[in-house]
């Protein structure tokens, strides 16, 4: 369990090339973006089903493709654990001979064994005799895991291992797989296009987007400092928004927008100091901007960044409100009808009577702008 | 009544089956699975024999199996003939039914995804192994299908074996050339029952087959 998982290759299709080069301790690496981005194209690298034009694969230290001296190790060499999407069990098998699959080669005793021990620790004790067509799709996934797991994978390769089931089970298999995966130890690489999949199952984050890496990143980093634009748009952050630079330090940020100035937190260790005049783009999550409450009097000196809008929209989520606020100041509003997007929970909505009363006074704290380096 | 084309018909078509999966499962495996040169000529080809009226097939065997053919020269020199005997008659109907077999077999193994057969390679399985663990498994019902087809096309083969084998009462008449001249001859009771024979030969081989393709693997 030591050594890292490097990955540098080019693989030119018709209409898509790939070409990405990301390395990362071994551990829970989550290959995230858009469907079409060569996310399940790098797994198939990585597996040695596809072989990329150029490059050079690693994993601990063993070289499983290296163009330059020519190697490219066979799939059946690499010792890799992959769960396809959709698991492809082979339906004519037993859970347990699905299992035992990738034992062939020891003594009989050995597969039995080591089959027995799989099945129990993933909890799928008494379905050794049924086939993969009457499991539940949570079943499904644990005999996929359990098959690559049977083998002691070099490295486990999972490609959007919960799109195959329907959502109230997602959520529940998401932290199930999480255990299972922190359970054993090893070094595996999830292939998701759900910003939530990723940062709940991966400890560092490998943003593609169109055949390259435009962030990698520890997942809090990216979570909190997404690189670019393009990233953050990749992760659906709403109230991705652009004004023009101020004044910048190391520390702060002061930024136009709309006719309102604006203050936000700088990241000293980014040391982004963009030139005063230029174009920058920011977002604002939508759960952090407060409305300031007309009973409460003056704003303390915590509410920072004042301004005041109008609800133009707002839709219903259940437990939370969606509103759409224009702000008063005149000119265009920044996203089409409306110029930001604010999240209140239900109660809140209920207490302040937002229904009734259309008209706020809100603030962002400044540690809520999140400036996106250009 | 004489029933040796009855048994004749068994025992080439037997031998041509089994060839036939031999030569043609292999094949239908290159097709549906590999890219290389030459594919879609042997696409071509393989469905020439479906194709082409099978007297001018008989014809081009005879040619190249009778006396003077490269073919028959080449058995001869070893001290095999194989023009005019049963043996003839099995090419006859390997010939007139391995284009159904590679066909079916072929949209058989088109239809296993792909993607079992990575995860089995993934997990050490050799291309041998590959094929027998995971695709003539999940193929076996096409496999099956094209079995049966192929026997009953090589039991009902008339044309290429007449010029190819011949029709030698005793030798090389199978059980259709049997019919043939049977009703060439006014023999119509005898005709009628080498029939019937052959009609149920074919209807318990579809029955049977219908039954055991509702197995499931």
């Amino acid at each position: 369990m030591s050594g890292t998982v490097s990955v540098a290759i080019e693989k030119r299709l018709p209409g898509f090339t790939l070409d990405v080069r990301w390395e990362a301790e071994q551990s829970v690496i989550g290959l995230f973006g858009p469907s079409g981005a060569g996310k399940t194209l790098t797994l198939q690298c990585l597996a040695g089903l596809i072989r990329p034009d150029a490059g050079r694969i690693v994993v601990g230290d063993r070289v499983f493709f290296d163009a330059a001296t020519g190697v490219d190790l066979p799939p059946q060499r690499r010792r890799i654990g992959y769960v396809f999407q959709g698991y492809a069990l082979f339906p004519h098998l037993t859970v347990v001979r699905n299992i035992a699959f990738g034992l062939r080669g020891r003594p009989r005793a050995d597969r039995a064994r080591r089959a027995a021990e799989v099945i129990e620790r993933l909890g799928l004790g008494g379905l050794e005799r049924r086939y993969p067509a009457e499991l539940s799709g949570g079943q499904r996934q644990r005999v996929a895991l359990g098959r690559a797991l049977a083998i002691d994978p070099a490295l486990l390769l999972l490609d959007e291992p919960l799109s195959a089931l329907d959502a109230p089970l997602r959520r529940a298999l998401r932290d199930e797989l999480r255990e299972i995966l922190r359970a054993w130890g090893t070094a595996a690489v999830v292939v998701t296009h759900d910003f939530t999949e990723a940062y709940r199952l991966a400890d560092r984050i490998v943003v593609y987007e169109n055949g390259r890496v435009v962030q990698a990143a520890p997942r809090a980093e990216l979570l909190w400092q997404p690189a670019s634009e393009i990233v953050a748009t990749i992760m659906g952050l709403r109230n991705v928004l652009h004004g023009t630079v101020i004044k910048a330090t190391p520390d702060r940020i002061q930024l136009s927008w709309r006719g309102q100035t604006l203050e936000a937190v700088n990241s000293p260790t980014r040391s982004y100091l963009p030139p005063p005049e230029s174009p920058i783009a920011f977002f604002i999550r939508p759960e952090y901007v407060r409305l300031v409450r007309k009973d409460r009097g003056a704003p303390d000196p915590h509410h920072m960044n004042l301004m005041r809008g109008r609800i133009v929209g707002e839709a219903d989520f259940g437990t939370v409100w969606i509103l759409r606020l224009r702000l008063d100041a005149a000119g265009e509003p920044a996203q089409g009808g409306f110029d930001l997007e604010v999240e209140v929970p239900h109660l809140v909505y209920e207490i302040l009577d937002i229904e009734r009363d259309r008209h706020w006074e809100f603030s962002i704290h400044r540690g809520s702008i999140h400036v996106l380096p250009a | 009544m004489d029933l040796f084309p009855l048994w004749l018909s068994l025992r080439v078509s037997l031998s041509a089956t089994a060839l036939t999966l031999l030569v043609g499962v292999p094949i239908a495996w290159l097709l549906a699975r590999r890219r290389f040169p030459g594919r879609n000529v042997l696409e071509a080809v393989v469905v020439l024999p479906l194709v082409l009226p099978p007297t001018v097939l008989g014809y081009y065997l005879l040619v190249l199996v009778g006396r003077r053919g490269p073919l028959g020269q080449a058995l001869a020199s070893i001290g095999l003939e194989l023009a005019f005997t049963w043996g003839a008659a099995v090419l006859a109907a390997v010939v007139g039914s391995i284009a159904l077999v590679i066909k079916s077999v072929q949209a058989g193994f088109e239809t296993v995804d792909v993607q079992l057969e990575q995860a089995a390679r993934t997990l050490g399985r050799s291309e041998w192994s590959v094929f027998w663990s995971v695709a003539l498994p999940l193929a076996w019902r096409s496999v099956l299908a094209g079995t049966v087809l192929a026997f009953c096309r090589a039991l009902g083969e008339f044309g290429i074996t007449l010029m190819v084998a011949g029709n030698i009462p005793g030798r090389t008449q199978t059980l259709p050339l049997a019919i043939y001249d049977r009703v060439q001859a006014n023999l119509m009771d005898e005709a009628n029952a080498l029939a019937l024979v052959a009609v149920g030969i074919v209807v318990v081989l579809l029955f049977g087959l219908s039954r055991l393709a509702r197995l499931r693997y």
